[in-house]
């Protein structure tokens, strides 16, 4: 390189050569003038009154990243959510489609350069939440500070204190609720099953016509450990030890039977659909009788757009089904806490939960305690109209499974491909 | 007899090559297609309406997109030109050397690059800005223009160019009224390449854009792995359409331009574009 370097300087002008250098000179400045000038006081959050935070944050920008991948929710947080909290509080609230593996990845490089980062608020549960909280992505413990927390949200609920097995300790603030469900079309399945022996017997009658996204496809993971608390119960693997061997054998009947339903899957189970979207796609074009979603209102959002025929209908359990929360968490490098405050605290409004539950918009069941709600809060609540083939929230909150621990999560995943995935 | 078998394959051709984007057209409008029938049961306009609907992000990000590729386009072409000219023409030691490490990253995985960058540029304070968007798609194009510009100038040569100076007419001249002129069928084939490559980038914008800078395929993407196949084949049909329009865009300017400014562009134009 250096011979061409030589050869090509030699060829050159002195004029040309001391223009060159200069211009290499000139960039490396720019270069390191962008470097510069980037650090700033943090303000103290935890000393200052909600009315300071509120004034702090207002006209200021918010930038919320989450994934993107439901029309229903872009523009329910792009419509409804954004135009209220530039109404209230003057602050403009940008959605951001993104994977929280990919925003967990920006955050982790964001950390290794300690650089400022862009987001102020991530859609994050379960083991992104552990991964983010273990690896200090995260600020908090901020939930205390939030008026609406205090006031609505029962505060030692399981669910607001947990996550997926693992303490939420302030650093991500609930969000919504979900439950997983069975979705069939009832004009085709009149008697949809509510146990595993009835699923088994049912693929029996149907070969072929019944599958599920292998593990550790997020919904498909629901479905098994599911099928696993159906056969074995689910007190024990609460606080089961993250042991491979202790989980083999607690799940070994489970695996039997997933072996027995095997050869009636569709293509014999020698293969799965890759994702929930194959799955909900193959359901909507009458390949297969079932598609399941760990959405408990995803059935009317895909009836009223049209995916789903009118006639399904979501199936739980009869001994119940796996439900869990979702939250919202800030980064530990948010430009904008102040405004991220604000905003999460107008998410654990009434008025916004109800907005959310409402099926129209998104159909996600609140976080809000009603014990805790004024009366006419609880009004708004009971004005929201139900999806159609979607389940009342009361039928399903007394139905609901908690999850399992986080770390048992992948393990119960391999176990299942290494008994069914040859 | 060959004659007709050729026909057949040109129509197979075609076929396999417009299939495809007429079931794109047909999804960005079907509301649902159950499995044995041939058309669909129920039409719906529910993608297209939310991209097209007044205040929508996906105009926004379009119109980001489209500045993001036209800027790429001009820098890549910038450098491309001079690199493929001294590839082509000159020699020099190491240049075959050279001429395999600008294709690197045709070979070295974009992710590879795009993490080992990410680093370097959050230093420089380029992340999350529309600059360091820019910068990194012309890592991707490079090869491209390198390439085509290496063969256009081993094969125009640089007599023209020489009978220029020797008449008398200074490098910028020459550049502007020969160089140019000559090398303008592979502008336009470089530059459409280029354009379409930067205009489709997904991991390397959203890694170094980080969000802040939301292209088209920033949110078309989430719909193609959610697999809501309405949005997806909307917003893919928007995406093929502007494609195209840009590319026709660019092409007429550049004709236009250039058939009108020089006499010797035209000559070259029509012999090298039959």
């Amino acid at each position: 390189m250096s011979i061409i370097w030589d050869n090509a300087m030699k060829k050159m002008s002195s004029t040309k050569k001391t223009l060159l250098i200069g211009m290499i000179l000139l960039m490396t400045m720019f270069l390191f003038m962008a470097c510069a000038g980037e650090e700033e006081e943090t303000l103290d959050l935890e000393t200052m009154t909600w009315e300071e935070i509120l004034e702090e944050a207002e006209g200021s920008e918010v930038r919320f990243y989450g994934w993107g991948g439901d029309q229903a929710i872009n523009d329910w947080m792009n419509g409804f959510v954004a135009e209220q909290m530039m109404e209230k509080y003057d602050i403009t609230l940008e959605w951001v489609p993104m994977n929280i593996d990919e925003i967990l990845n920006k955050l982790q490089g964001e950390k290794q350069a300690a650089a400022r980062g862009t987001a102020d608020m991530i859609w994050i549960n379960g083991e992104n939440f552990f991964t983010a909280k273990s690896n200090d992505l995260l600020y908090g413990p901020f939930t205390e500070m939030l008026p609406n927390f205090n006031n609505y949200v029962n505060s030692e609920d399981v669910e607001v204190k947990y996550d997926f097995g693992y303490p939420t300790e302030g650093y991500e603030a609930p969000f919504g609720k979900t439950q997983f469900v069975m979705i069939y079309d009832q004009e085709q399945t009149p008697n949809p099953p509510t146990n595993h022996e009835a699923l088994l017997s049912y693929a029996k009658a149907h070969p072929g016509e019944i599958t599920f996204p292998a593990p550790p496809d997020f919904t498909g993971s629901v479905f098994v450990r599911n099928i696993i608390y159906d056969i074995v119960g689910h007190e024990q693997f609460l606080d089961m030890e993250a042991e491979k061997e202790v989980v083999r054998e607690a799940i070994a009947p489970a695996m039997e039977y997933f072996k027995e339903l095997k050869p009636y899957l569709w293509r014999e189970g020698e293969t799965y659909p890759a994702t929930l979207a194959q799955l909900e796609n193959m359901y909507a074009d009458g390949e297969v009788r079932m598609v399941m979603a760990y959405n408990s209102n995803l059935v009317s959002q895909r009836i009223s757009s049209g995916m789903f025929p009118e006639t399904s209908t979501s199936v739980i359990f009869d001994k119940g089904t796996v439900g869990n929360g979702h939250f919202i968490g800030v980064p530990f490098n948010s430009y904008n806490r102040v405004g991220a405050l604000v905003v999460i605290n107008e998410i654990l409004s009434p008025e916004v939960q109800a907005s959310k539950y409402n099926p129209d918009n998104w159909g996600d069941l609140p976080v809000l305690d009603n014990d805790k709600l004024r009366e006419e809060d609880r009004e708004i609540f009971e004005r929201v109209e139900l999806g159609e083939g979607a389940l009342p929230q009361d039928v399903l909150l007394e139905n609901r499974l908690p999850e399992v621990p986080a770390p048992l999560v992948p393990i119960i995943d391999q176990i299942w491909m290494e008994n069914l995935l040859d | 007899m060959e004659r007709s078998l050729s026909r057949i394959l040109l129509i197979i051709l075609s076929l396999s090559l417009i299939l495809p984007l007429l079931m794109i057209l047909m999804w960005s409008v079907t509301v649902s297609w159950p499995f044995p029938e041939i058309f669909p049961r129920e039409l719906g306009l529910r993608g297209l309406r939310t991209i097209f609907q007044p205040g929508s992000r996906a105009l926004d990000s379009l119109i980001t997109s489209i500045r993001i590729s036209v800027f790429v386009t001009i820098l890549t072409l910038a450098i491309t030109i001079p690199g493929g000219k001294a590839l082509g023409l000159y020699e020099f030691p190491g240049k075959g050397f050279i001429k395999i490490i600008v294709l690197a990253p045709l070979i070295v995985s974009p992710v590879a690059i795009g993490m080992g960058i990410h680093g370097t540029f959050i230093r420089l304070g380029l992340t999350n800005t529309e600059l360091g968007v820019i910068l990194i798609h012309i890592v991707p194009v490079i090869p491209y223009g390198i390439r085509i510009f290496t063969n256009i100038f081993e094969l125009v040569g640089d007599q023209l160019e020489e009978q220029g100076k020797v008449l008398g007419a200074g490098s910028f001249q020459t550049f502007m009224h020969i160089t140019l002129p000559t090398i303008m069928p592979g502008i336009i084939s470089a530059g459409s390449m280029i354009f379409i490559i930067s205009f489709s980038q997904y991991f390397l914008t959203f890694l170094i854009g980080g969000g802040s800078v939301q292209t088209f395929p920033l949110l078309m993407v989430p719909y193609i792995q959610s697999g809501d196949r309405m949005m997806a084949a909307s917003y893919s049909l928007v995406f093929i359409v502007v494609a195209l329009l840009a590319l026709l865009g660019i092409e007429k300017m550049l004709r236009l331009y250039y058939s009108k400014n020089s006499g010797i562009a035209g000559v070259f134009y029509t012999k090298n574009s039959d």
